[in-house]
C-alpha cells in the first residue's frame, strides 16, 4: 500500500516539476495578468496564457495527455493549428468584422500597408545572418507582420516545431503595440508632422463595398496564389458582411465562429509552449528578432509616409504609417492615441484603419511569397 | 554559416528584394483597381440614366393616342389650324408666353383656353428644355381617323 502511495506521489506534478516548468508557469501567469488586469488584447492573451499553464503542468510522458502525444485531447485540437485550419477561419471572421470604407475612400494609403512589410524581409535576412535555416528565418520574419494567424499559417507550413515560440512572440508583440510603437513613432516624426490634420474621406457607396472583395480577391490571388486560404477567407468574410443578404452567415462568422476558433487557437498555441520545447536559446533569438522585426515594420511605415508626403498634394499624417503593421485595430488605436496627445482635436483613427487593413492583406501576400520561395 | 555569407548562400537578398517588390506591386495594383471602382460605377450609372431617358422618350413618341385623346372639340379643331399657322410663323421650339402674346395680338378668340385645350390634347407638347413644339403625330393620327 505504501508502494502504491509512493508510486502515486511520484506521478504527481510536484514530483515531476523542474525549474523550466516553473518559469513557464510564471510566464503563463504574467500573460494572463496582462490580459486581465492591463487588458492588453485580452481575447488573445487570456486563452494563450491559460494554455501555457495547461501545457506546462508536469506530466508523465506517453500517458496520452500532452499536446504532442497523439490521441490526446490537446493533440486533436492542435490539429487545427498544425494543418492550417484555424488561421483562415480567423481571417473569415476578420473579413466579416472589418469595414474597408476608409481604404476604399483613399486607396493611396494602401502603400503604407506594403511599406510596413519591409520589416518581414529585413528580419528574414537578420535571421539568416544569425544562423537560422531559410524556412525558419522566413517564419521568424513574418512576426514583423504583427499578424498572429498569418505567422501561425506560415510557420505550420515551413517550421512546425517553432509554432509555439513564434505564435507567442507574434501575439505578445501584438498585445504590446501600445508599448512598442509610440517611441518609434515619436522618434521618427517632428511635432509639426504629428499635428497634420487629414481631410475627411469621401462617402463610399454600398456597391463599391460589395465589388471590392471580389476584385481584391481575384487580383491578390492571381498575383500570389499561395495567399488563397487566408485572403480567400478574408474577402469572402467581407463579402458576407457587405452584401447584406446573408446577414446570418456574416453574424456567425464575426461572432460565434471567430470566438470558437480564437479559444481553440489560443489555448493550443499556449499549450504548445512546453518548457522542454520552448525554453531554448532559439526561442530567445526568436523573441529578439520578433521585436526587431516589429520595430522595423513600424519605422518603415512611418518613413514611407514621410516619403509619400514629398509627392502628395494633400499631406498625410506620417503617424498613420505605423498602422501599416496588421495588428487590427490596435495599431490604428495607437496612432489615434499618439496623434491626440499632440492635438486632442485631431482624429486619425479612421485614416489609420486604411493602412492597418491593407497591412493584413500585405502580410498575407508576404507570407504567400515566402512560402512559395521556400517550397521551390 | 553566419552573417552575410549565410544570406548570400541562401539567396536571402534576392528573396527579400523580389518579395517586397511583389508586395508593393500587389498593393499598388489593388489600390489602382479600388480607385477605379467608383468611377466605373458612376460611368455605368450615367449610361443607365441616359438609356432610361432615351427609352422613356421613345416610349412617349411611340405612344398611340387613344380615340378619346383624339376627340378634340370642333371649335378647338378650328382654332388649332390658326395656331398651327402662327407657330409655323414663329418657328419651333416656341415659348408659351410668346404664343399667348402673339395670338392675342392677332385677334384669335379666347387664346388662354384654346392653348389650354391644345395642351390637353397634346397638340402642343413640351420639348423638355422649357419650350414647346407642335405635335405632328397627334395631328396625323387625328386626320387618319
Amino acid at each position: 500500500m505504501t508502494d502504491l502511495f509512493m508510486e502515486f506521489l511520484s506521478n504527481t506534478g510536484f514530483a515531476l516539476v523542474d525549474y523550466r516548468n516553473i518559469i513557464m508557469l510564471l510566464v503563463g501567469i504574467i500573460i494572463v495578468y496582462l490580459g486581465v488586469a492591463k487588458q492588453y488584447e485580452p481575447l488573445l492573451l487570456v486563452p494563450i496564457g491559460f494554455g501555457i499553464l495547461i501545457g506546462n503542468i508536469p506530466i508523465i510522458k506517453d500517458f496520452g495527455l500532452g499536446i504532442y502525444e497523439s490521441g490526446s485531447f490537446l493533440n486533436y485540437v492542435y490539429y487545427g493549428v498544425t494543418h492550417d485550419i484555424y488561421p483562415p477561419l480567423i481571417f473569415l471572421g476578420i473579413g466579416a468584422l472589418t469595414d474597408f470604407s476608409t481604404m476604399l475612400a483613399r486607396p493611396v494609403l494602401m502603400l503604407l500597408g506594403a511599406a510596413a512589410q519591409i520589416g518581414i524581409f529585413t528580419t528574414f535576412l537578420g535571421a539568416l545572418a544569425i544562423g537560422f535555416p531559410p524556412n525558419e528565418a522566413a517564419s521568424i520574419g513574418i512576426i514583423g507582420g504583427a499578424d498572429g494567424p498569418t505567422a501561425i499559417f506560415l510557420t505550420a507550413m515551413l517550421a512546425p516545431r517553432l509554432i509555439g515560440p513564434i505564435a507567442v512572440a507574434a501575439y505578445s508583440y501584438m498585445a504590446l503595440v501600445p508599448v512598442i510603437q509610440p517611441p518609434i513613432m515619436r522618434l521618427l516624426t517632428t511635432r509639426k508632422e504629428r499635428l497634420i490634420k487629414m481631410e475627411e474621406p469621401r462617402e463610399v457607396s454600398k456597391r463599391e463595398k460589395i465589388i471590392f472583395p471580389i476584385v481584391g480577391f481575384l487580383l491578390c490571388c492571381f498575383l500570389a496564389p499561395a495567399a488563397l486560404p487566408l485572403l480567400g477567407m478574408l474577402f469572402f468574410g467581407n463579402l458576407l458582411k457587405e452584401c447584406v443578404v446573408v446577414e446570418r452567415l456574416a453574424k456567425t462568422a464575426r461572432t460565434s465562429l471567430i470566438d470558437i476558433v480564437t479559444i481553440l487557437l489560443g489555448v493550443t498555441v499556449g499549450a504548445s509552449t512546453q518548457a522542454d520545447v520552448f525554453l531554448t536559446r532559439q526561442s530567445i533569438g526568436i523573441f529578439a528578432l520578433g521585436a526587431f522585426s516589429f520595430a522595423i515594420a513600424t519605422a518603415s511605415g512611418v518613413i514611407f509616409a514621410k516619403i509619400m508626403n514629398l509627392f502628395l498634394r494633400k499631406k498625410i499624417n506620417p503617424l498613420i504609417g505605423a498602422a501599416g503593421v496588421s495588428a487590427v485595430p490596435n495599431s490604428a488605436r495607437v496612432v489615434q492615441m499618439v496623434g491626440q496627445k499632440e492635438d486632442p482635436t485631431n482624429f486619425l483613427l479612421m485614416h489609420a484603419m486604411a493602412p492597418n487593413i491593407s497591412g493584413v492583406i500585405g502580410s498575407a501576400i508576404a507570407a504567400a511569397i515566402l512560402w512559395s520561395f521556400m517550397s521551390l | 554559416m553566419f552573417g552575410f555569407e549565410a544570406i548570400i548562400a541562401h539567396d536571402g537578398l534576392g528573396i527579400s528584394v523580389i518579395g517586397i517588390t511583389i508586395v508593393f506591386v500587389s498593393l499598388i495594383l489593388l489600390s489602382f483597381a479600388v480607385s477605379q471602382i467608383h468611377k466605373l460605377i458612376e460611368l455605368l450609372d450615367k449610361k443607365n440614366t441616359s438609356y432610361q431617358r432615351v427609352k422613356k422618350t421613345q416610349q412617349k413618341d411611340q405612344k398611340t393616342p387613344s380615340v378619346s385623346d383624339l376627340a378634340i372639340p370642333q371649335d378647338v379643331q378650328r382654332a388649332s389650324r390658326q395656331f398651327k399657322l402662327l407657330i409655323e410663323w414663329m418657328g419651333e421650339p416656341f415659348s408659351l408666353p410668346k404664343l399667348l402674346y402673339l395670338s392675342g395680338k392677332c385677334g384669335l378668340s379666347r387664346p388662354h383656353s384654346t392653348i389650354n385645350e391644345l395642351l390637353k390634347c397634346e397638340l402642343i407638347i413640351p420639348d423638355e428644355n422649357g419650350y414647346f413644339i407642335w405635335n405632328t403625330r397627334v395631328e396625323e393620327k387625328r386626320s387618319s381617323t
